[in-house]
């Protein structure tokens, strides 16, 4: 061991010499600095070392690294994905962002700024954002308060309202089906005291008036319920609930228009809408901006969350984003005039489900056949949603909410419609929009056609119920 | 004052001018949609012979068509991958490998 030892530091003080020795023989230096014989020494490979392919230059590099920008047209081929996820978000129209786009250049003034040129043109061009917004719903101006988006005007909305009402009424309707902001919201108010009724809904996904009049209690403050479902597309009949609420003095009416507004008709007189969210990036508009819709006559008077300057009708103080308020106000426009749009939306969505169903058996339909036709929630059944989902790389979808995307657990909203676990494991979402054309369709089923059927061949399950056996009746062993 | 229809010649000049910003977009889906768009919304008003309609309509469109023709130039500047529908161009190789 000693003499190991030593006779290892006599070595490198001599290679320690020898270097010195060299540098001092070559003072001029050159690019490539050949290393000398004595100065070779044999050393274990690490580890980690992959044999050839560890590290091998691709062919387009050329002999050179490149760092070639994310961009089209470089000398990496690479072809984007469909996107058929229009409930997570939709693409800005380019006329939203034209209107927009001097609001982030040339006129930057606060919308607030009562005293200068600036502010005027900016607080005009909001006011012109929130007329738009509110002839979509059917409102009045005055009563639109702008918000950062949907998650926003629910929580302000829920909280406040049932807040504000606290003294004498301490009960909230909402349903099972909500997206997951209401039903925090709703959490929330459990905590501080509040009695919340989660209504269940019918296996087509709509609500049963019955139960919603059998749970109404003299001390119910708000209703709040989805117009149109962003899982399933399940629309609410609205009118219905509007008018059954309209008998009941007091209650507030509160709905979450996030997929609603723009893609089909919502007027808020009609139904008797008290309180109304609404978002920017579902209708082609800019993210980062929503609106609330909350009545001024019957008042609906609510606690607000955000404190400060009084602006917005003291319900949301802060400095509104100009920019994005005019791009709500211009998407809301053009929602408005693309009536075009609707009938559109409904061919492609008749396309897509005939074409699947004309290839593939054993798909079910989630919730209301009669939704809004721009969101189709299929099962594929002995099929795992998420391989599913794998596979279909060059398909931009998802099998539920993009909130819980990130999970594996089955989506809520489809087991409150009653689907088995296995069914609600093998959901499939696809969002058509404005912006989706036929070939999309068409490459989209055939792609999903083949998926399909590749896993099912693979699938035990498959092999067992093409022998006439009934999955259901398996008893599984416990291990 | 009644308003004086815009002649034939000048529709056909904005349809053809809108047509062509329209496929100046460079990404698919943009570029689908205001093709067919174009293309309806000049399609619904070819036989319209009301006046105020039709002035309306010009009036309308132009202001559009500048709009577009903006939307298509910012569209170009920060272009992508093209749509995997879309027609992919040749891979190329290198002459020497």
């Amino acid at each position: 061991m000693l003499s190991r030892l030593s006779g290892n530091a006599a070595r490198r003080a001599a290679l320690r010499s020898a270097a010195s020795r060299l540098t001092a023989a070559e003072a001029r230096r050159s690019f490539v600095q050949p290393s000398q014989a004595d100065r070779a020494s044999v050393v274990d490979v690490p580890s980690t070392y992959q044999e050839d392919a560890f590290f091998a230059p691709r062919a387009d590099m050329l002999g050179f690294k490149l760092e070639l920008p994310q961009r089209g047209n470089s000398l990496t081929e690479q072809a984007r994905p469909i996107y058929l996820d229009m409930q997570a978000t939709t693409p800005v129209d380019p006329r939203v962002l034209d209107a927009m786009l001097p609001y982030l250049t040339d006129q930057y003034g606060n919308p607030h700024s009562r005293t200068h040129a600036y502010g005027w043109e900016a607080e005009k061009a909001v006011e012109e954002g929130r007329a738009h917004v509110a002839a979509l719903i059917g409102a009045d101006p005055k009563d639109i308060v702008f918000t950062s988006g949907a998650t926003e005007s629910n929580n302000m909305i829920i909280k406040g309202i049932a807040r504000f009402n606290k003294d004498r009424k301490k009960h909230v309707i909402t349903t099972q089906t909500e997206h997951k902001c209401v039903l925090d919201s709703c959490r929330k108010l459990q905590e501080e005291g509040f009695e919340v009724t989660y209504l269940p809904v019918q296996s087509n996904g709509v609500v049963d008036l019955k139960e919603l009049e059998a749970a109404i209690r003299p001390d119910t403050s708000l209703v709040s319920i989805m117009t149109v479902n962003n899982e399933t597309g399940v629309i609410q009949p609205m009118k219905e609930i509007g008018s059954l609420l309209r008998k009941h003095r007091g209650i507030h009416f509160h709905t979450d228009g996030a997929q609603a507004a723009g893609k089909i008709s919502v007027d808020v007189n009609e139904m008797n809408i008290d309180a109304m969210s609404l978002s920017g990036h579902k209708i082609y508009g800019p993210k980062g901006i929503g609106a609330a819709y909350v009545r001024r006559r019957p008042r609906v008077r609510l606690e607000p969350i955000i404190n400060g300057g009084g602006q917005e009708r003291g319900l949301r103080s802060g400095t509104l984003p100009t920019a994005l308020a005019v791009g709500l106000g211009e998407a809301a426009r053009i929602a408005k005039l693309e009536m075009r749009d609707h009938a559109r939306v409904k061919s492609l969505s008749d396309r897509l489900i005939n074409k699947i169903n004309a290839q593939v058996e054993h798909v079910v339909r989630n919730g209301d056949v009669n939704g809004y036709p721009g969101c189709v929630n299929l099962s594929f059944a002995y099929v795992e949603g998420e391989s599913l989902l794998m596979a279909l790389k060059d398909i931009a979808l998802s099998s539920g909410s993009a909130c819980t995307s990130a999970s594996l657990e089955p989506s809520y909203v489809l087991r409150a419609l009653g689907a088995a676990e296995d069914m609600a494991h093998s959901s499939l979402r696809f969002g058509i929009g404005r912006f989706t054309t036929e070939a999309e369709i068409d490459f989209v089923v055939d792609k999903i056609v083949a998926v399909v059927q590749r896993l099912r061949d693979m699938s035990p399950l498959w092999e067992m119920v093409q022998e006439g056996i009934d999955i259901s009746t398996i008893n599984w062993a416990q291990h | 004052m009644a308003a004086t229809a815009p002649s034939k010649q000048a529709i056909l000049n904005l349809y053809g001018s809108t047509l062509r910003a329209s496929r100046a977009f460079s990404s698919y889906n943009f570029r689908q949609y205001f093709v067919r768009r174009t293309r309806g919304v000049f399609q619904e008003i070819k036989d319209e012979k009301d006046a105020g309609k039709l002035r309306a309509f010009y009036d309308e469109k132009t202001k559009e068509l500048e709009v577009l023709k903006r939307s298509a130039i910012v569209n170009q500047l920060y272009g992508g991958w093209k749509l995997v529908v879309e027609k992919q161009q040749p891979s190329r190789e290198r002459a020497d490998s």
